[in-house]
C-alpha cells in the first residue's frame, strides 16, 4: 500500500521536474517578496556564478517538500521558510545542516558569518535572510490624534473603532502582554518568561478577548499579508496589525495616508534552507552562500523595506541611501531593525512557537469561538 | 447432467455447454477490459490514498521502534508518580542512540504531537547529555527542564507505547486516553475540534437550507418559462458559476463590508444610520451569504433537470379534480420533485461541509471550519496522521448522511438529469 503510494506522488512529481534540470529551483512566497529576491540577489548571483536560478512560488509550510521526499524526487534545492519550519525541518531530516562560518562568506572586514548576522540561528539548518516585523498601522483619515504605543492600539476609549489582527495567535499574544503592561525586556524575554505560564497565556487572551468584544472595539481578523492595507485603506479597520513591507508598500508605493507605529513591534525573521538530498545540492549550495553575502542581502532591501540579516549589509545601504528603488526614499529608518524603531520590540521566539503552537492554537479558537 | 440424457454437441464436437461458457469468459474478459482504466483509476485516486491515510491515522510503530527499551522499562510503572531510575536510564540509553542515527527531532516532533512543550527540551536534553555522567540519570535529566521533572510529560510518552493507536481519533472529538486506558475530555479551554465539527455542520445545513429556499422557485421558473426566457435566466445561473470562487468571494466582501456597496446605499437612502452601519461581513452572514451564492448553482440545476420533466398537465389535472393550488402544488408536484431536492441537497451538503478558503475570508472570528484544522496539520505542524484521522472523520461523515439519505429518501430516488 505505502510503496504504491510513494510511487503515485513520484509519478506527480515526475511531471514536474523537467522544468528544473541543471537550474537551481527557489521555492519562495511570490508577490513583491519574490519580486525583490530575484531582482535583489537571484539574478546577479546567477550571474555572477553562471548558475541559472529558477523561481517558484509555493504557500509556506513543509508538506510539499515532505512529500516530494516521500516520493524520493526531490525538485527544489532553496527553501525560503519561517522560523518555525526550519526547526520542524531541520528535526524531521529535511534540510541540510551548515558548518555556518565555513559555508558562509566573512563580512567585507572580515567578520565571521556567525557574528556579522544579528542573533545566531534557530536551528543547525538555517541562514538568515531578512528581518520583518509585525508592527501596526493606522489610516491617518480615520483616525483623531496619533496612536503612537501598542497600549493606543488596545485604546478603545480614546481611538474607537474595529481593529485587524491576525487570524492566529502568533504574536498576537505577545502584543496584548506588552500592552497589559509587561515591558519586552531583552528581545522580549520577559514575555516569553509570561507565555510559558498559565496565568501569562489566560491574561493575553483575556487582553484579546476584552478588545474583540468590547462595543467600540472588535476585531476582523486577517490571514493574507495584503489584507491590512487593504482594510486600512477601505475603513472597515481604524488599525492594523500587520507586516511593516506590505504597509510601507501602501504608504510610499502607492502614497496611502497610511502611518507605521513601531512601539512593542515583533521582529521575526525569514530563512534559507537547504534541501538535502536535492538534485544540483552543491551549486544550490554555492549559489545560497552568494545570495546570502553582504552585498547580496543588502540587494533585496532595495525593493522592498525588509531588513537585511547582517549587519554589514545595513552599512552597505547607508552608504548608498537613497536606497529604495524610487532613488529618493531612505531605506534604512524604513528598516524594522533601525534604531528608532527598536526602542521596544520583542524577538518572535520560534521556540517558543514550536512548543506551543498547536495547544495555543486550540485555546486561540476556543476563545474566538465565545466571541 | 446426467449421462443418459444425450449431451447438445455444437458442429464442432464440442458439447454446446463448454463452448457457451467459452464464449461468455470471452465477453467478460472484454467486458472487464472496457472498465478496467476506470476501475485502475479508481483504485489508483481513490482507494489506496484512503488505505494509506487510514494507515497513516493509525499507525504509530515509529515511536515505539525509537524508545524501545524505555517502553519495556515502563510496563511495569503504574504512572502515578515519577517514573522510577530504570526508566530514566531506558529512555536515556535509547536517546543515545537517536542522537547518533540524527532522529531524536524526529522523536522530538512526535512526541510534542502528543503534549506540547517536548520540541524545546529534548533539544536541550540533546545539549546537555553530552556531559552526562554514569549513573543516576534520573536526577541528571530532571535537572536539564523542570519539564522533565513534571510527570505529565513521562505519562504522555506512555501514551505513545502502542504500535497502533485510535489516539488521533479521540484527538479529533477532544478526548484521548490516559495511561490507564481511561478516555477522558482534554481541558476545557482547549475543547475546539466539537465546535469545529458543530459549526461545520451547522453552516453546511443553514447553507443547504438557504439554497433549497431560493433555488426551488427558480428552477420552477427556469422549468416553466418559454424558451428564450429560460434561456436567459439559465445563463444568469451558469455565469457565476463559470466565474472564480475567489473573484466571487471578493466581490461579496466589497458590497458587504461595514464601508460597503451595500451599506453605503442603506445609508443614502436613510435605512441606517451612518454610524450604526450593519455588520454583513467578517461573521456568520458573511459566510451563509457569500456560500450560498457559490453553491446556488448545485441545487438548481438538479432540480431543474427533474421539474423539466414534470408534465404541467399533471398540475392541471390536480386542480380539476377540485384541489386549490397549493394542494395540487404539495400534493402532486412536490413530490414529483424529491428526486432533485435530494441530489441537490446531497450535493451542497457535502460541498458545504468541506469548505474553507470562503468562511476563512468572509467569516471573522467564527470562519475557521474542521477543513482548515486538517490544512493547519497538514501544512504547518505535518502531523499528517492526525489530519487523515479528521480527514476520514469527515468522510465517514459524509458517509452517514449518505446512508441516513438512503435510509429515509432511498437512493435509487436520486436524480442529477
Amino acid at each position: 500500500m505505502k510503496k504504491i503510494s510513494k510511487l503515485l506522488l513520484a509519478l506527480s512529481f515526475l511531471f514536474s521536474i523537467t522544468t528544473s534540470a541543471f537550474a537551481v529551483t527557489v521555492a519562495s512566497w511570490g508577490g513583491a517578496y519574490t519580486e525583490s529576491q530575484k531582482l535583489g540577489y537571484g539574478d546577479p548571483t546567477a550571474k555572477k556564478l553562471g548558475i541559472p536560478i529558477n523561481w517558484v512560488d509555493y504557500s509556506g509550510g513543509l508538506s510539499e517538500i515532505k512529500a516530494q521526499k516521500e516520493a524520493g524526487k526531490i525538485t527544489w534545492d532553496i527553501m525560503d521558510v519561517f522560523a518555525m519550519d526550519t526547526i520542524n525541518g531541520c528535526d524531521e531530516g529535511l534540510f541540510v545542516k551548515f558548518d555556518f562560518d565555513k559555508d558562509f562568506p566573512a563580512a567585507p572586514d572580515g567578520t565571521p558569518a556567525s557574528k556579522d548576522f544579528f542573533t545566531s540561528m534557530p536551528s543547525e539548518c538555517a541562514v538568515g535572510n531578512i528581518l520583518y516585523s509585525w508592527n501596526y498601522a493606522y489610516n491617518s483619515d480615520n483616525v483623531k490624534g496619533t496612536p503612537k504605543t501598542i497600549k493606543d492600539f488596545f485604546n478603545t476609549k480614546k481611538f474607537p473603532g474595529k481593529r485587524a489582527i491576525y487570524k492566529g495567535a502568533l504574536t498576537n499574544l505577545e502584543i496584548a502582554l506588552a500592552a497589559d503592561g509587561i515591558k519586552p525586556g531583552k528581545g522580549g524575554a520577559k514575555i516569553y518568561k509570561a507565555l510559558n505560564t498559565d496565568k501569562g497565556v489566560q491574561r493575553a487572551m483575556d487582553k484579546i478577548k476584552k478588545l474583540c468584544t468590547d462595543p467600540q472595539g472588535g476585531c476582523v481578523f486577517w490571514s493574507a499579508g495584503a489584507q491590512p492595507p487593504e482594510l486600512l485603506m477601505s475603513g472597515e479597520v481604524v488599525m492594523a496589525t500587520g507586516w511593516n513591507g506590505r504597509f510601507f508598500n501602501a504608504a510610499v508605493g502607492e502614497g496611502a495616508p497610511i502611518v507605521q507605529v513601531w512601539d512593542a513591534q515583533g521582529l521575526d525573521y525569514e530563512y534559507f534552507v537547504l534541501v538535502k538530498g536535492s538534485p544540483n545540492e552543491a551549486d544550490a549550495k554555492k549559489a545560497l552562500a552568494e545570495m546570502t553575502s553582504t552585498e547580496g542581502l543588502a540587494g533585496s532591501a532595495k525593493y522592498i523595506a525588509y531588513a537585511p540579516w547582517r549587519k554589514s549589509s545595513i552599512a552597505v545601504m547607508e552608504k548608498g541611501e537613497p536606497w529604495y528603488k524610487d532613488g529618493k526614499t531612505n531605506m534604512v529608518p524604513n528598516m524594522p531593525t533601525a534604531p528608532a524603531n527598536t526602542k521596544n520590540y520583542f524577538l518572535v521566539d520560534p521556540l517558543y512557537w514550536a512548543d506551543n503552537g498547536t495547544e495555543l492554537g486550540e485555546k486561540w479558537e476556543a476563545m474566538k469561538a465565545g466571541f | 447432467m446426467s449421462s443418459e440424457t444425450k449431451q447438445i454437441l455444437t458442429t464442432d464436437g464440442i458439447p454446446l455447454e463448454v463452448s457457451l461458457k467459452k464464449a461468455e469468459k470471452k465477453n467478460k474478459i472484454k467486458a472487464f477490459l472496457l472498465v478496467a482504466p476506470l476501475l485502475l483509476f479508481i483504485i489508483i485516486t481513490y482507494v489506496f490514498p484512503i488505505g494509506d491515510m487510514l494507515m497513516r491515522s493509525v499507525d504509530d510503530k515509529m515511536v515505539t521502534e525509537m524508545l524501545p527499551k524505555t517502553f519495556k522499562s515502563m510496563e511495569k510503572w503504574d504512572g502515578q508518580d515519577l517514573p522510577p531510575e530504570e526508566v530514566f536510564e531506558a529512555f536515556y540509553f535509547d536517546f543515545q542512540k537517536l542522537i547518533e542515527e540524527e532522529r531524536e527531532g524526529k522523536l522530538s516532533t512526535q512526541l510534542n504531537y502528543t503534549k506540547n512543550g517536548f520540541k524545546s527540551i529534548i533539544k536541550k536534553l540533546r545539549r546537555k547529555s553530552k556531559s552526562f555522567e554514569e549513573g543516576n540519570y534520573k536526577e541528571q535529566i530532571m535537572s536539564v527542564h523542570r519539564r522533565w521533572a513534571d510527570v505529565e510529560y513521562w505519562r504522555a510518552i506512555k501514551r505513545r507505547a502502542p504500535a497502533y493507536t485510535y489516539q488521533k481519533y479521540l484527538k479529533g472529538i477532544d478526548m484521548y486516553e490516559n495511561e490507564k486506558g481511561e478516555i477522558i475530555n482534554v481541558p476545557e479551554d482547549r475543547r475546539v475540534h466539537r465546535i469545529l465539527w458543530m459549526r461545520t455542520l451547522e453552516i453546511a445545513f443553514f447553507v443547504t437550507v438557504f439554497c433549497f429556499l431560493m433555488a426551488y422557485p427558480i428552477a420552477h421558473l427556469l422549468a416553466t418559462l418559454p424558451m428564450k426566457y429560460s434561456n436567459l435566466l439559465m445563463i444568469c445561473v451558469l455565469l457565476p458559476f463559470w466565474t472564480s470562487l475567489l473573484v466571487r468571494t471578493a466581490s461579496w466582501m466589497i458590497l458587504l463590508q461595514q464601508q460597503g456597496i451595500v451599506n453605503d446605499f442603506f445609508v443614502m437612502i436613510g435605512l441606517v444610520s451612518d454610524d450604526n452601519r450593519l455588520e454583513m461581513m467578517f461573521n456568520k452572514t458573511g459566510s451563509y451569504v457569500a456560500m450560498t451564492q457559490i453553491l446556488l448553482p448545485f441545487m438548481v440545476l438538479p432540480l431543474y433537470s427533474v421539474m423539466k420533466t414534470i408534465s404541467p398537465s399533471l398540475m392541471r389535472a390536480g386542480k380539476s379534480l377540485g384541489g386549490t393550488p397549493f394542494v395540487a402544488f404539495w400534493k402532486v408536484y412536490f413530490p414529483l420533485t424529491i428526486p432533485g431536492i435530494g441530489a441537490g441537497c446531497l450535493l451542497v451538503f457535502i460541498l458545504a461541509i468541506g469548505y474553507y478558503i470562503t468562511p476563512a475570508l468572509v467569516g471573522g472570528a467564527s470562519g475557521t471550519l474542521i477543513s482548515n484544522q486538517i490544512a493547519f496539520h497538514m501544512k504547518s505542524t505535518l502531523d499528517w496522521s492526525f489530519a487523515s484521522a479528521m480527514g476520514l472523520m469527515l468522510l465517514s461523515g459524509v458517509l452517514v448522511i449518505y446512508w441516513l439519505y438512503n435510509k429515509l429518501v432511498g437512493i435509487d430516488n436520486i436524480k442529477l438529469g
